[in-house]
């Protein structure tokens, strides 16, 4: 299995994913002029420039979030169906090596890339604020969590290209991701303040199908302690369930449901790779 | 033991969104035996291809069985002493093509030392020694076809399924193939071996089985097959049916082409001069004779012509 995620990471270096991660870099390095821009604009006292860096980390940790996960998408969906259409996998799947090991092995290669890139990230924005005299750990607190919105959405791509060519596999991944994050950004509040019954069963229904406001509340639970006052603060208005239900607080089977959910897609792609022809 | 057997091999393809159903393998048994060079032949769209996807595991079978060197097809046991160079062979081009190798090698679970040497070993067995360090998308298809030969060898399996391992090749390209076959067979190796070039086949196979349709329509010895039968071309001043009749009685068959030419068919060559005498005493003109002895190409034709009527 060693040798398919070697393969797996030398085909990400051959598709210049390494690109991707320069890139964000230097946006993530951009970050550390963002206290003192903050700072200039907003009066210019010592509190302004600490919620500028507040802000620098919170913004640096969703660019992470988003750029990681949309790598892996990019990773795993031609993995499959791509592959076996090139022709690359007829070759290799008469070596005596199992299906699952195949599947698995490019799984932990995309794996692998996206946690040292989201590593990586990680450190240039902790260097980012502390050239600012603001050495903060939150990122790193976060991190984990942070990974694994790869790790959910590259599951997803895999499943999918198991029987989707790579164009059809990301989309219908980002299609899920953008629904996820509509219905939580968007439908949530409406559904919320009007106190519609109907579209709180669709915001939480879509929760279950593609967790990502799930794994948004794991990553704040880690960072938000250093939101600036009064930006994360209730809306005065609202029963008890109506806030609730607009600020889900973690709960503690949060990450189980996250880890069974990852589980079951990976599971699924699998047995449909397992089960189909390959020419 | 047989190296390859398969038990009423069929496969259907069912398009996705309904259409007709393609029976690509229909009712197959085949039997090769171990240690000979067997060629799989058949006309285009017979299920050749098919069939060698279902030996080596990367396409399911509708029904029957396939057994590979005594395993079930696509078993790990069967794949572990088992090379394949596929027909559409498109390779992971980003490597060179020592790196390819030894990635080959290493899913074939080689060790470090043995693979060292056995990469020097076939990339001079398939002629692309000084190549060994360009990557492989720099290959012309000639050359990519060769290293996939390389490929399939690295890891001296006992069992080699080459899927139309010349249609790139240059006449040299194709006798080094023939070459590395022959190296096969004398290390006592079997190799299961798809070609439309019959000439090749005829020169390096042992054994074939003739395929249409999905099922064996002829299978046996190269030398059984081929027994000194005879193809003529006669011709006359005239073809009658007095003449053909006449024939008839020494050939065992015979074919007007035109109102000039017949072909006929004899079982060896002793009978081209009793042919004539039939067809002096049935009182045709002769003009001309040619005779020669029956190719695979011929054999071939006839079979899968036969068919078709
Ligand atoms: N994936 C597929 N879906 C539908 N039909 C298929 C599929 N693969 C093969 N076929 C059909 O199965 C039949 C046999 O194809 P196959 O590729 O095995 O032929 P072949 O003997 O290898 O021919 P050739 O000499 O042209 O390579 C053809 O009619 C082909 O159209
Ligand atoms: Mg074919």
């Amino acid at each position: 299995m060693g040798v398919i995620v070697a393969l797996t990471l030398k085909e990400a270096m051959r598709r210049r994913a390494f690109l991707g991660t320069v890139i964000i870099l230097i946006a993530l390095y951009g970050l550390s002029f963002l206290p003192r821009a903050f700072k200039e604009a907003f009066g210019g006292n010592e509190r302004q420039f600490e919620v500028g860096v507040n802000l620098a980390v919170l913004f640096g940790v969703d660019i992470i979030k988003f750029f990681s996960a949309v790598l892996a998408i990019l990773l795993c969906a031609g993995a499959i169906t791509a592959e076996i259409e090139r022709g690359y996998l007829a070759a290799i799947l008469p070596r005596p090596l199992h299906r699952w090991e195949l599947y698995l092995g490019k799984w932990l290669g995309v794996m692998l890339f996206s946690t040292a890139n989201a590593t990586l990230w990680t450190a240039m924005l902790w260097v980012s604020v502390a050239v600012q005299g603001e050495p903060r750990m939150e990122m790193w607190y976060a991190l984990p969590y942070v990974l694994l919105y790869p790790v959910l959405y590259g599951t997803l791509a895999l499943a999918l290209s198991s029987f989707l060519g790579a164009s059809l596999a990301s989309m219908f991944t980002v299609a899920a991701g953008a629904f996820a994050y509509f219905s939580d950004h968007f439908l949530r509040p409406i559904a919320a303040l009007f106190d519609v019954k109907f579209l709180q069963q669709i915001v939480w229904l879509s929760e279950w199908t593609v967790p990502m406001a799930t794994l948004k509340r794991l990553v704040q639970a880690r960072v938000d302690t250093i939101l600036p006052p009064g930006m994360d603060d209730a809306p005065p208005f609202g029963s008890p369930e109506v806030l609730a239900f607009l600020k889900p607080t973690v709960q503690t089977l949060d990450g189980v449901y996250v880890a069974v959910y990852i589980t079951i897609a990976l599971l699924v792609g699998l047995l449909i790779f397992w089960r189909r022809d390959v020419q | 033991m047989w190296a390859i057997e398969t038990r009423n091999l069929r496969k259907v393809f069912r398009p996705l969104f309904g259409g007709k159903p393609i029976t690509a393998v229909d009712n197959l048994n085949l039997q090769v035996p171990p240690g000979t060079v067997f060629g799989f032949l058949g006309p285009n769209g017979a299920g050749k291809t098919t069939t060698i996807q279902i030996l080596i595991g990367n396409v399911y079978p509708t029904a029957g069985e396939a057994f590979v060197l005594g395993h079930p097809a696509g078993a790990i046991a069967a794949k572990r002493k088992l090379g394949f160079l596929p027909e559409k062979f498109q390779f992971h081009d980003f490597l060179t093509a020592e790196e390819f190798l030894r990635m080959h090698g290493r899913l074939a679970k080689m060790d470090g030392a043995t693979l060292q040497k056995r990469i020097d070993e076939v990339l001079e067995l398939v002629g692309l020694a000084e190549r060994r360090k360009s990557k492989i998308r720099e290959f012309s298809k000639g050359m990519q076809q060769r290293i996939g030969l390389a490929q399939a060898i690295i890891h001296d399996p006992d069992l080699v399924i080459l899927d139309e391992p010349t249609s790139a090749l240059d006449p040299l390209g194709r006798r080094r193939v023939r070459e590395v076959v022959q190296y096969l067979k004398e290390r006592g190796k079997t190799v299961f071996l798809n070609s439309h070039l019959l000439s090749e086949v005829e020169r390096s196979c042992d054994e074939v089985a003739i395929i249409n349709r999905g099922r064996v329509v002829k299978q046996g010895a190269l030398d059984e097959l081929l027994v000194n039968r005879s193809i003529v071309s006669i011709e006359l001043k005239r073809v009658e049916p007095r003449i053909l009749e006449g024939m008839s009685k020494v050939a065992r068959k015979v074919q007007p082409v035109d109102e000039r030419r017949v072909t006929a068919e004899v079982d060896e060559e002793d009978a081209v001069p009793e042919l004539v005498r039939a067809i002096v005493e049935s009182g045709g003109a002769l003009l001309g004779l040619q005779a020669h002895r029956e190719t695979l190409e011929d054999l071939f034709i006839q079979t899968v012509e036969g068919e078709a009527k």
